[in-house]
């Protein structure tokens, strides 16, 4: 205790000196600290991007399986081929129409996977619905004809429409994304999915022009290529409105631009029905817990899934590496910037052991020449030394907490122009497989979970955000940074303490 | 023989580049309790080193040295007692600490031997004023002092846990000659009056004066010198 309270009189005697080296010590310290702050923030978040972010994974047929199988399909003569149809059984039938398709079952297997947090499976294609009129789609060719190059889309019948069938209505990716809206009625639900319920989500200006209401029905005709003709009444569960149209129209993928609102949903069961591909899906698609299992499922897929070079597993993390790695590099720079400034503290403190210690050499003698032991001299100088520091220590986390935000946004910034300028090139190229994926997606290069927070539309948005969350813990890394560090300078001004003879400065002049 | 501090073949000596000096060589000293022992000499005769061997700030390198029947030269003494409550130093350049109050110079010897009471201020007030440090000067930083008021400080730390021996080193070396007096005074009435083994060593002869017992020294060797005829009692 005594040696305390000397330590304590000691360190108020001195308050010039004392003044200058907290001031150092407290600089050095704020920048630290911040620098901790700020890595820990990045290392944080990039954690949450990972789960929320390039976490999807789809399974569909291989390109590379789709191209041998048109090679083959080109090698054969017309002729041939319609021989061939007339003479097929069903099974061979369904065997050719699910040629790209992904059999329901294997989309199951594949959502076992431990790292798979949900899954859906989707089918799109396109009916004819006779009793509907899409005039806003013949105007929309009619818009088209006065263009330069005048023609009309001849896929773009007007009884033709896209059916799109998944699981749950409520988790089509239109939706989740907020591309599209529900106005009236109801999603259909898993239920519905299961027991093959005739139910449809129909687009708001389309029902209006053909004076339809929720409950209503529409009639699809399935015409397989089989010849079988027949009629499935579907009941109109929701209404819905597109969104963004604008935004829409103004991003490079045009193909989601539906004004025409020619899109259905369905529950998958129904539109495997009317697609006379029961059991068969486009693509199943998969949310999994965090980016870096990606590599894990992948194996997997290979493993239990792939069969030969039929199925791939579409992954795509260039989202992830967009939001991340401006993250990744703020925190290797405030790393960097930590472990210099810990050097500094260091120093500091081994410039303020000296200042404290040094300059009392004399002082140092006479108290062991009456009778102080190693340890008292010891504390007492500690204490003094701990009294800087925690005078430091305390003005420092209060400043880090002032700035350390101003700081993160400082290092991102200068990440993202960096980032910005050197890959423009490359994001183009991320956009090829991307856009590939095409299906749910929408043939967006942005994969999304559900809730999850980076739900950024378009590429200017793609940015991270920094949140440098200001803990209590900050002024305990303090401590412990400090701590560690004055032991460190403690250990030179100990030795000499230690080895220091009375007798050698009692005589001094 | 308990009121005798004997020095017995004591050597010490320093290794140097230069070559080794032997400060101390082969000296045998008594002193006792309630008289003063002058050792006069050149500078760098030794003396300071003898004066440190006594105190234990230095350890011999052959010899030994009893205080008053206790060997401190024996590996279990405990030295840092024997600094704290059997000596009290007295130097050439005060060595009070500086940024210190005399008050605080002279409690610094209690606090760090027994811890911070209450008694030690009121002692320490007790012995600046018969050195006769009073009021204000009390509360005055050391290096605010004159010489004289430092030394006479110094002498009061010295007493702090009344010790039975005062080791003064050229305590009058950096006084004028009538502030000197007055400090070479108050160690001996330390030695007539509170019955301390008072030790002083210095190059002044003049204070042989005051001395019942003196030695002279010279490399390092001490030679009695006969005082008694015709000045003593
Ligand atoms: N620590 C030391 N290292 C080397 N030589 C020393 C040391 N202390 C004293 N000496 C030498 O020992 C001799 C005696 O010194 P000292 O006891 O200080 O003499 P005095 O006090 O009589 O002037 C001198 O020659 C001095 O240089
Ligand atoms: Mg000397």
């Amino acid at each position: 205790m005594r040696s305390i309270n000397r330590g304590l009189r000691s360190f108020r005697r001195h308050p010039l000196r004392n003044l200058v080296v907290v001031l150092l010590l407290f600089v050095c310290l704020t920048f630290s600290l911040s620098m901790l702050a700020v890595k820990l923030a990045a290392d944080s978040q990039v954690e949450e991007v990972k789960q929320s972010v390039g976490n999807y994974a789809e399974i569909r047929v291989s390109s590379d399986y789709q191209m041998a199988v048109f090679e083959e399909e080109l090698s054969q003569e017309e002729s041939e081929r319609a021989a061939q149809a007339r003479t097929m059984s069903d099974e061979e039938m369904l065997e050719q129409m699910t040629r790209f398709l992904v059999p329901e079952d294997l989309a199951d297997l594949f959502s076992q996977q431990s790292e798979i947090v949900t899954y859906d499976k989707v089918l799109e294609t396109r009916i004819s619905l006779d009793d509907i009129e899409n005039t806003q789609m013949e105007t929309m060719v009619s818009m088209r004809e006065r263009g330069p190059q005048g023609e009309a889309p001849t896929a773009l019948s007007s009884s033709s429409f896209t059916f799109e069938g998944n699981t749950d209505g409520s988790s089509v990716s239109d939706f989740m994304l907020g591309n599209k809206v529900l106005v009236e009625g109801s999603f259909y639900a898993y239920q519905d999915y299961l027991d093959a319920n005739p139910v449809v989500l129909m687009e708001k200006t389309l029902a209006e022009e053909n004076e339809l209401e929720v409950g209503d029905t529409v009639t699809a005709k399935i015409s397989g290529e089989s010849g079988r003709d027949a009629d499935v009444e579907l009941t109109i569960v929701g209404i819905y409105e597109s969104v963004e149209a604008e935004q829409q129209a103004e991003g490079s993928n045009t193909e989601t631009f539906n004004p025409m609102g020619d899109t259905f949903y369905a529950p998958l069961s129904v539109v495997q029905e009317l697609n006379s591909t029961p059991g068969y899906v486009e693509l199943g698609s998969y949310y999994f817990d965090s980016v870096d299992s990606t590599g894990a499922l992948q194996q997997a897929f290979d493993a239990e899934i792939a069969d030969g070079d039929t199925y791939e597993l579409a992954t795509d993390y260039s989202d992830y590496e967009a939001i991340a790695d401006p993250l990744l590099k703020v925190g290797k720079t405030s790393m960097i910037g930590l472990a210099g400034a810990l050097g500094a503290c260091a120093l500091i403190i081994l410039l303020a052991m000296a200042i404290i210690i040094g300059g009392r050499t004399r002082e140092l003698g006479v108290l062991k020449a009456i009778g102080a032991t190693d340890r008292q001299v010891i504390a007492q100088y500690a204490v003094e030394v701990v009294c800087i520091c925690l005078v430091a220590i305390v003005l420092a986390t209060g400043v880090t907490a002032l700035i350390s935000q101003s700081v993160g946004d400082w290092l991102l910034s200068g990440n993202q122009a960096a980032e910005t300028t050197d890959t423009g090139e490359e994001g183009m190229v991320a956009g090829g497989p991307s856009q590939f994926m095409g299906g749910p997606m929408g043939g967006g290069s942005n994969l999304y979970k559900e809730g999850g927070r980076f739900s950024v539309a378009s590429s200017e948005d793609q940015s991270a955000s920094l949140d440098v969350v200001y803990q209590g813990s900050m002024l305990l890394y303090g401590i412990l940074i400090l701590l560690g560090i004055s032991l460190l300078g403690m250990v030179v001004p100990l030795i000499w303490i230690t080895r220091l003879r009375p007798a050698r400065v009692l005589s001094m002049e | 023989m308990h009121d005798l501090l004997e020095v017995k073949d004591i050597s010490k000596t320093f290794k140097a580049k230069a070559g080794d000096v032997t400060a101390v060589d082969n000296v045998n000293l008594s002193a006792r309790k309630g008289e003063v022992t002058v050792i006069v000499g050149p500078s760098g005769s030794g003396k300071t080193t003898l004066l440190y061997l006594i105190g234990s700030l230095e350890e011999p390198d052959e010899g030994g040295i009893e205080v008053f029947g206790e060997d401190i030269c024996l590996s279990g003494a405990d030295l840092i007692q024997f600094r704290r409550k059997r000596v009290g130093f007295v130097f050439q350049f005060f060595n009070l600490i500086t940024a210190l109050t005399a008050l605080e110079n002279v409690t610094l010897p209690m606090d760090l031997a027994d811890g911070s009471s209450r008694g030690q201020h009121e002692r320490a007030v007790e012995l600046l004023a018969r050195m006769g440090i009073d009021g204000r000067l009390q509360k005055a930083k050391a290096n605010k002092m004159s010489g004289g008021e430092k030394q006479r400080v110094a002498i009061a730390r010295a007493l702090a846990n009344d010790p039975d021996i005062i080791l003064a080193d050229e305590p009058t070396g950096n006084l004028d000659t009538a502030t000197g007096k007055v400090v070479v005074d108050i160690l001996v009435e330390l030695a007539r009056r509170d019955g301390k083994c008072v030790i002083i060593v210095t190059h002044d002869e003049s204070i042989l004066e005051a001395a019942d017992w003196a030695y002279h020294m010279q490399d390092g060797r001490l030679e009695g010198i006969d005082i008694k005829e015709g000045s003593s009692p």
